[in-house]
């Protein structure tokens, strides 16, 4: 190890950061699962980026022993954050890491707007029902009438369904997991990343600490594999499998895991924008060289539009 | 030599291509104009105006008395009979409409004029104010619009409402006769204007009807045409910005669409591919324009944007503002150069939606929580508005913070005429600062003197970015040790801009350094002040201009210009003279005078040189100006 300039020793690069979650905390399985696909997929700094939001699951970049670079934004805007990442350098994978409060409560207008886009992008959202952070209050996803531990009085609000939502969104890949089930997770954490398009992988994540309600032995008594078509290979399948994905979204005494769809047909925002810009995917906003012999590479001649004289 | 022309009619019918045409004609005669736009916030229907004003010298402000004024319908003769000069041109077929039959006309509008036509011993029809306006000298030219289109309409054989489009026209032709230059001119405007042969063919013929309607008046005001040997463009506030950006090497712009920001991003999305000059040697580059579900969305892109390497920026006025500054915070935390153009209207709140004002610079100042550097510049022209869109994105990578750019309502909807070569478009010179050369040993938030560390682009080199304290590399780190150092190395940066920064960006300074009285002003109020100079000098009174440009880092160094001056004259479109504010809080000189404008309305060249006069000799310490 070397001192940099200010004699703080490289561990703050080189060693592994402090994991400060709660004891039997879901995020480990998402971590690991995490870290397990970007090994199987060769994804490093060099060409992946991980978003994340804020709360717990936020902190997961700065986790992973993965060599990766992590942009830690702000609460409900990742996607924002990687929308921008994605469309000025289109070459960097960017996965989006983000807790429920994020994506479904003050994110949830970028998480609509993600789908009407289709990114090649991944999010991946921790879904445990409350906000563990601030001790406890219900998410979006807690359902009605429910009184986890710190809450005064039962959930007022109903809860969102996010694959319903993110079906409704436009999202081309949505698929759902368990946080102790980390070989199922980087399955669908892969296929995600793999798929062409916007995915979800909506993550059911206890909190031992405040959701003691939605517990590990409560999902295990509901969860199980779906074992459907789930792709859509021509524009006439689209429907059915669209329909089959929503019904199963609403699938409430049992909890389906797994992928609940996929569509590769529907143009990428890479592709909308080659539309406009034929070069962009080889000569993109973050490549170009804006500067040339310390002058501006920009020719002015669009300027002459506007001559009056 | 000054003339100021206005146009006004219902929004929606053409005011805006009469005043393009007439501008154009006169600007190809060799003149320079300014045209300021007032519309309600309203697709159609309402009363608009321009008023443009035409000089043989560069001129970025208006007067608020017209020479001519061009009244398409009734309403415009009540709005603003009582601020012309010379001629009012106005619809023959309206003289006996009342003006209680007009109801978009606001009722404190309507309740001055009824008062002042009373007053006068008149009734209330157009007729009466327009002998209101004869009586003080003006004259009038009826143009029997309704035959004149019913002629081209047969004519051309077309219908009616096609035809009705070109009343805007007869208008412009009949005033470009008064000036006395080629019909010509305006017939090549219009032709370089329509492409369809029926519009050019109906334009065409609406021009020439109406400078016959004119010909009593035929070259009153005896202008000749002025030889140019360059080239000159007429541009607005938002096609300023828009252009000083594409020049600067901006590639990505976001944007959630709001008055008056998003034409600019409308113009660089129309305007997306850019030739380029690089070492390979001519590509074409793509700039990406990105409409985003709302500002925080566009902010926060812009920002993602940056961290690739992208010259990224966005557009918005005071809600979207608002709504971008947790997003601005988070940019001085990471020290992500990201440029925010603003545009500044009437406020709080939704305020004058489509109007202007120069109440925010506090607010654009203080932004976001916490304590980070923000570098805040305001331009006062559209010349100004190029220049520091595309220095605004050298100074944000040099200093890897946030640069506000403030432009407010009034400069970006008016347009001027202006000399190509002073833009000196294809010799900017882009400094992207420092950037990283070894990456494999990369500390994105490395200590340095200045405060400034190397940058690489996700992508290049490992790096974290947290809205949390942050190491060097970019994990979280909340110990007090990392704190003092970090926090302090972000804020040096503006040390190092206030060092390093030239003067030329940060004031201007205008008229005589010894001159007893010196206007403290910046934005919009700067053009009228400068015009004030000359016209004050007549009246024995010396003035000078200070024009603050950067107002963080604040250019202490101006408070050796305002010693010892008998009179520091505050002049701005707000109510708490915000821009003197903070040259209070830097340099704790308080202006003695104050002449202040919070009608939305820009403030006009005579307008503010009769509040200074009033200031000088009236020793009144506090001017409102009101538009009346």
């Amino acid at each position: 190890m070397t001192n940099n300039i200010d004699g703080i020793k490289d561990e703050i690069k080189y060693r592994t950061e402090y994991t400060d979650w709660c004891i039997g905390c879901g995020n480990f399985g998402i971590l690991r699962a995490v870290e397990l696909s970007l090994e199987e997929l060769k994804l490093d700094f060099h060409n992946t980026v991980m978003v994340s939001g804020i709360g717990c699951s936020g902190k997961l970049p700065h986790f992973l022993t993965t060599k990766i670079s992590g942009v830690h934004t702000l609460h409900g805007r990742s996607l924002a954050f990687a929308s921008g990442i994605k469309i000025a350098n289109p070459k960097l994978n960017v996965i989006i890491d983000a807790g429920d409060g994020d994506t479904y409560g003050i994110g949830v207008g970028h998480f609509v707007s993600a789908g009407r886009r289709n990114l090649d992008m991944t999010l991946i959202t921790h879904n445990n029902g409350v906000y563990g952070l601030t001790k406890g209050q219900a998410s979006p996803t807690l359902k009605r009438g429910e009184k986890t531990k710190s809450l005064p009085k039962p959930n007022i609000n109903d809860a969102i369904n996010p694959v319903a939502l993110a079906l409704v969104s436009g999202y081309t890949f949505v698929a759902r997991g368990f946080a102790y089930d980390i070989k199922q997770m980087q399955h669908l954490i892969e296929e995600a990343i793999k798929h062409r398009g916007m995915a979800l992988v909506d993550i059911l994540q206890p909190c031992p600490t405040y959701n003691d309600i939605n517990t590990n032995e409560w999902y295990k008594e509901r969860i199980y594999n779906l074992d459907i078509d789930y792709e859509v290979k021509s524009e006439k399948e689209r429907d059915k499998k669209f329909n089959t994905a929503i019904q199963k979204a609403y699938e409430e005494d049992k909890i389906p895991l797994g992928i609940f769809y996929k569509n590769e047909l529907v143009p990428t925002y890479d592709d909308r924008i080659k539309e406009d810009i034929e070069n962009y995917l080889d000569y993109p906003p973050a490549i170009q060289e804006i500067e040339n012999k310390g002058k501006a590479s920009t020719i002015p001649s669009f300027i002459e539009q506007h001559r009056v004289v | 030599m000054k003339i100021t022309w206005m146009i006004g009619g219902a929004q929606g019918f053409g005011i805006e291509t009469a005043a393009m045409l007439f501008g154009n004609a006169v600007a190809k005669a060799g003149y320079y104009l300014y045209g300021n736009r007032e519309y309600y916030s309203t697709i159609k229907n309402r009363h608009s105006y321009t008023t443009l004003k035409i000089s043989d010298k560069k001129i970025n402000s208006t007067d608020s008395i017209a020479n001519i004024l061009v009244a398409i319908d009734a309403e415009t003769i009540f709005q603003h009979f009582t601020k012309v000069s010379d001629f009012i041109i106005y619809d023959k077929n309206v003289e006996s409409v009342d003006i209680d039959s007009i109801k978009s006309l606001e009722y404190e509008i309507e309740e001055d004029a009824v008062n002042l036509l009373k007053d006068s011993g008149l009734n209330t029809t157009v007729l009466d104010a327009i002998n209101y306006a004869k009586k003080r000298g003006a004259k009038s030219i009826p143009v029997d619009y309704k035959s004149i289109i019913m002629q081209i309409m047969n004519k051309l054989n077309i219908p009616s409402p096609v035809a009705e489009r070109a009343r805007n026209t007869i208008g412009a032709g009949a005033s470009f006769a008064l000036l006395g230059l080629d019909i010509n001119l305006l017939n090549n405007a219009i032709k370089e204007t329509f492409n369809d042969q029926t519009f050019y063919n109906l334009n065409m013929l609406a021009a020439e009807a109406g400078y016959n309607s004119a010909k009593d008046y035929l070259n009153y005001y005896k202008l000749n045409p002025i030889k140019i040997n360059s080239h000159r463009i007429q541009i607005d506030g938002n096609t300023a910005s828009a252009i000083g950006k594409i020049i600067g090497g901006l590639r990505f712009q976001a944007y959630y669409p709001i008055t008056p920001a998003s034409d600019e991003s409308t113009y660089i999305e129309a305007n997306q591919l850019v030739k380029m000059q690089t070492k390979e040697g001519i590509k074409e580059g793509g700039i990406v324009v990105f409409q985003t579900e709302d500002e925080l969305s566009a902010i926060n892109s812009a920002i993602g944007a940056a961290l690739t390497g992208t010259r990224s920026a966005t557009a918005t006025s005071g809600p979207g503002f608002s709504l971008m500054a947790e997003g601005i915070s988070w940019a001085g935390m990471n020290e992500v150069p990201v440029l925010i153009t603003y545009y500044m209207r009437g406020a709080p709140s939704t305020g004058l939606p489509t109007r202007s004002g120069q109440s925010d610079l506090m607010f654009a100042l203080n932004v976001g929580h916490g304590e980070f550097p923000r570098i805040v510049i305001a331009s006062s022209n559209h010349e100004e508005v190029i220049k520091d869109a595309a220095f605004a994105l050298n100074i944000a990578e040099i200093y890897q913070t946030p640069v506000i750019h403030i432009i407010e309502k009034t400069i970006a909807s008016a347009y001027s005429v202006i000399d190509e070569d002073t833009l000196n478009a294809d010799n900017f010179e882009v400094d992207r600062g420092k950037i990283a050369d070894n990456s494999d040993d990369y500390y994105r938030f490395k200590f340095s003197d200045d405060g400034i560390s190397p940058r690489a682009f996700l992508g290049d080199a490992q790096m974290f970015h947290s809205g949390d304290e942050h190491n060097e590399f970019g994990h979280i780190d909340e110990t007090s040790q990392n704190r003092v150092k970090m926090y302090e190395k972000r804020n040096k940066k503006l040390e190092s801009a206030s060092k390093n920064i030239s003067i030329d960006y940060k004031f201007k300074f205008y008229g005589d350094k010894n001159a007893e009285n010196i206007i403290l002003t910046w934005g919009s109020p700067t053009a009228p002040s400068i015009n004030a100079i000359e016209e004050l000098k007549r009246n024995n009174i010396d003035v000078a201009v200070l024009q603050i440009k950067m107002f963080n880092p604040y250019p202490k160094e101006v408070s050796e210009l305002l010693k010892n001056k008998k009179r520091i004259i505050a002049v701005e479109n707000n109510y708490y003279a915000e821009g003197a504010e903070v040259l209070t809080l830097n340099t704790l000189i308080r202006p003695t005078h104050y002449i202040l404008k919070w009608t939305g309305r820009a403030i006009a060249d005579d307008e503010l040189v009769n509040a200074l006069i009033n200031v000088i000799k009236g020793e009144n310490k506090r001017v409102i100006l009101d538009d009346k």
